[in-house]
């Protein structure tokens, strides 16, 4: 998904550079005579409209897409606890004590079936960001102390999946991370 | 005596901007050299080196833009010298606070300090309380300056004149708004509105720091805060540098002056409103947030940079299609940078969609579209600036050489060094990592590249720097 916003956004940038220079080469190659645009308001109006209307659908197709709403009718098949804190991630299937948080050694989820995350801070803001095996990111909320972010999500492809802190915590930020496994 | 002031500070602005520019740009290069692993810095230093490099950059060209603009604002209104030197003291004295406090006392909770990080003291106890005193210091100065400039503007035009409502309605109204008066004063009141929100962010910061631990801060609500400045004067720099551009754009081109028409009163009154909730989008990953502002967000990053964009666009591309122009450095800095600001535009956008953000927050995507906007954009707002005001004003005039070889660079460089944050963004990599994780196969790589491409641009901005620095330090070593 990433490369196609890449691939999304090199066309956009591409097509917008293109412009630019016709342009300015139908500018540098004009002679005494000030020819300009025909119609200058009327292509404008359209522009804009066209502008609005693809910014409209974009809206209307991605919105529903929000993680908020994601599987948000469904049980989950399995609940994890997560305390972030600098510099570690501490997991657990049960809830976490913040005064003594203690989490399981490892952790194993299912594939295909919905997890979800219950992430929270003890000290500063941190990221939790998950991962594939591959080292794209599939899914991601932020840890904030006082507050408990849902996330959930149903893991397509087994393997060893690896969780970043995404949000600047301080000198260890870098290094904070951690593993589980989806069978 | 005062417009003479003006100018003098003008052309010190200039100075001070470049030189924190190009030191800026050297933290920059660092920061990736050592990510490539050709260099090593400590952790903390690392951090520290991104906390001023961060900060040194949005102050340095919110400054220009608003000196920019008061320079030309003295076309049509009396402006306060004093208000203007009083922010550059304030400027100078807030920016040594906010560099000894990083590079001297290890302050690097980043440049957005986000709540409580600046509380849990990792580098000498005194540089957290010097680094907010730095921000009080500056905001202080600036509100004075953007409330006497708001209060300049009003003394000449009424409230409805100054945003230009009367040219809703009527295709030819009885006063005319100046596009420059329009977009300055919807800037202005963008800016005092966030520096409002940054007194209110320093008062709850330092009553937390003052109480020790008695009172302790909602991490939500001061996060929402922090964006809503942070944000809100990331974007409104951008539309000061547009007000200038509305202003000298047709001027150096040798055009008739551009006109606020209807459509133009309109665009810019939505973006004043727009722009002050676009900032909900760096909250998208905090679920907790009410899902109606997630959405708001949304809707208002869309819309805040639709009409701004869109009418600009448009009047520059109809200005010059198929118009003889006179082509300068000047009007040509300002054409590529509305080119890079949109391209930079549409990175922002895609991110600025909730379901690509969950893919895309806080890895290099970020400051891949927000350096496209700034170090390809706002920054060739104010170097065309920077460059007409010197030449125009210089006693030391001279035939600009090197145009060409000064464009090639900064394009070539620019281009290059974005490139790498773009790929890296869509590879997941994270940003602000001092150095990257060996599973992260490219991230060596493109930090190498972007940091080579990022000396070519170092390169074009000093061969700039030199000639509007000569001919700004005449400016201001000459007797008035």
């Amino acid at each position: 998904m990433q490369y196609a916003l890449l691939l999304l956004f090199l066309v956009l940038a591409a097509v917008i550079a293109l412009v630019f220079i016709i342009v300015y080469l139908s500018s540098a190659k004009s002679d005494d005579e000030l020819k300009g645009m025909a119609n200058p308001l009327q292509k404008r109006f359209w522009f804009l409209l066209i502008l609005f209307v693809c910014l409209g659908i974009f809206a209307f197709i991605t919105i529903p897409r929000s993680p908020y709403y994601l599987f948000a009718k469904e049980q989950p098949a399995k609940v994890v606890h997560v305390a972030a804190g600098q510099f570690f991630f501490t997991m657990s299937y049960k809830a976490i004590n913040p005064d003594k948080p203690e989490g399981e050694m490892t952790i194993e989820l299912p594939v295909n079936q919905l997890v979800e995350f219950r992430v929270t801070s003890l000290d500063v803001n941190h990221g939790f960001a998950i991962y594939s095996p591959s080292k794209q990111i599939v899914a991601q909320t932020q840890a904030m102390p006082g507050y408990v972010n849902v996330l959930r999500w149903k893991f397509k492809e087994p393997g060893t999946y690896t969780v970043h802190c995404l949000e600047y915590c301080g000198m260890a930020h870098q290094v904070m991370q951690t593993t589980f496994t989806v069978k | 005596m005062e417009a003479k002031g003006i100018k003098k500070n003008t052309a010190i602005w200039i100075l001070a901007v470049l030189v924190l520019f190009v030191l800026s740009i050297i933290l920059g290069i660092i920061m990736r050299l050592n990510q490539g692993g050709a260099v090593h810095l400590e952790p903390g230093t690392f951090y520290a080196d991104m906390t001023v490099h961060g900060i040194t950059m949005i102050g340095i060209w919110f400054v220009a833009g608003m000196a920019g603009v008061n320079f030309i604002m003295e076309r049509y209104v009396k402006t306060s010298y004093w208000a203007n030197t009083f922010a550059l003291v304030m400027t100078v004295i807030g920016v040594v606070m906010l560099w000894v406090s990083t590079l001297i006392g290890d302050f690097h909770a980043g440049w957005t300090f986000l709540y409580p990080l600046p509380f849990k003291i990792a580098w000498s106890a005194w540089a957290t309380p010097m680094f907010l005193w730095a921000l009080a210091v500056l905001g202080v100065g600036w509100l004075v300056w953007v409330l006497s400039l708001m209060a300049a503007l009003l003394k000449k035009y009424s409230i409805s004149q100054v945003f230009a409502w009367q040219h809703f309605r009527n295709k030819n109204p009885e006063v005319e708004t100046p596009p420059f008066v329009l977009i300055s004063m919807v800037s202005l009141l963008g800016v005092l509105t966030c520096l409002i929100a940054a007194v209110v962010l320093l008062v709850l910061l330092f009553a937390e720091y003052y109480s020790h631990g008695t009172f302790v801060n909602d991490a939500l609500l001061i996060k929402n805060l922090t964006y809503f400045f942070g944000h809100t004067i990331a974007n409104e720099m951008l539309y000061l540098g547009l007000a200038i551009i509305y202003e000298l754009f047709p001027e150096i081109s040798g055009r008739p002056k551009w006109k606020t028409t209807w459509y133009v009163a309109i665009a810019w009154n939505l973006t004043l409103f727009f722009v002050l909730l676009a900032f909900f989008h760096h909250l998208y990953m905090d679920f907790v947030q009410p899902q109606g502002l997630q959405i708001v967000g949304q809707l208002a990053s869309y819309l805040a940079s639709l009409p701004s964009a869109g009418v600009t666009v448009f009047s520059v591309i109809v200005a010059v299609y198929r118009t003889k122009i006179k082509w300068s450095l000047s009007n040509l800095l300002f054409f590529i940078g509305i080119a890079g600001w949109v391209i930079g535009g549409v990175g922002a956008v895609i991110d600025a969609t909730i379901s690509n953000n969950f893919l895309l927050h806080n890895t290099l995507w970020v400051p891949a579209h927000f350096h496209s906007y700034n170090a390809m954009g706002n920054v060739l707002f104010s170097l065309g600036f920077f460059h007409w005001f010197s030449v125009e004003y210089s006693k030391r005039k001279g035939q600009e050489r090197l145009s060409s070889l000064k464009l090639s660079f900064l394009l070539l460089g620019g281009i290059g060094f974005l490139a790498a944050f773009y790929v890296a963004g869509a590879e997941s990599i994270p940003r602000r990592y001092s150095s990257y994780p060996v599973e992260f196969t490219s991230a060596k790589l493109l930090a190498t590249l972007g940091a080579v491409f990022a000396t070519v641009y170092l390169i074009a901005i000093l061969l700039f720097f030199s000639s509007i620095f000569k001919r700004c330090l005449n400016m201001v070593l000459q007797r008035s």
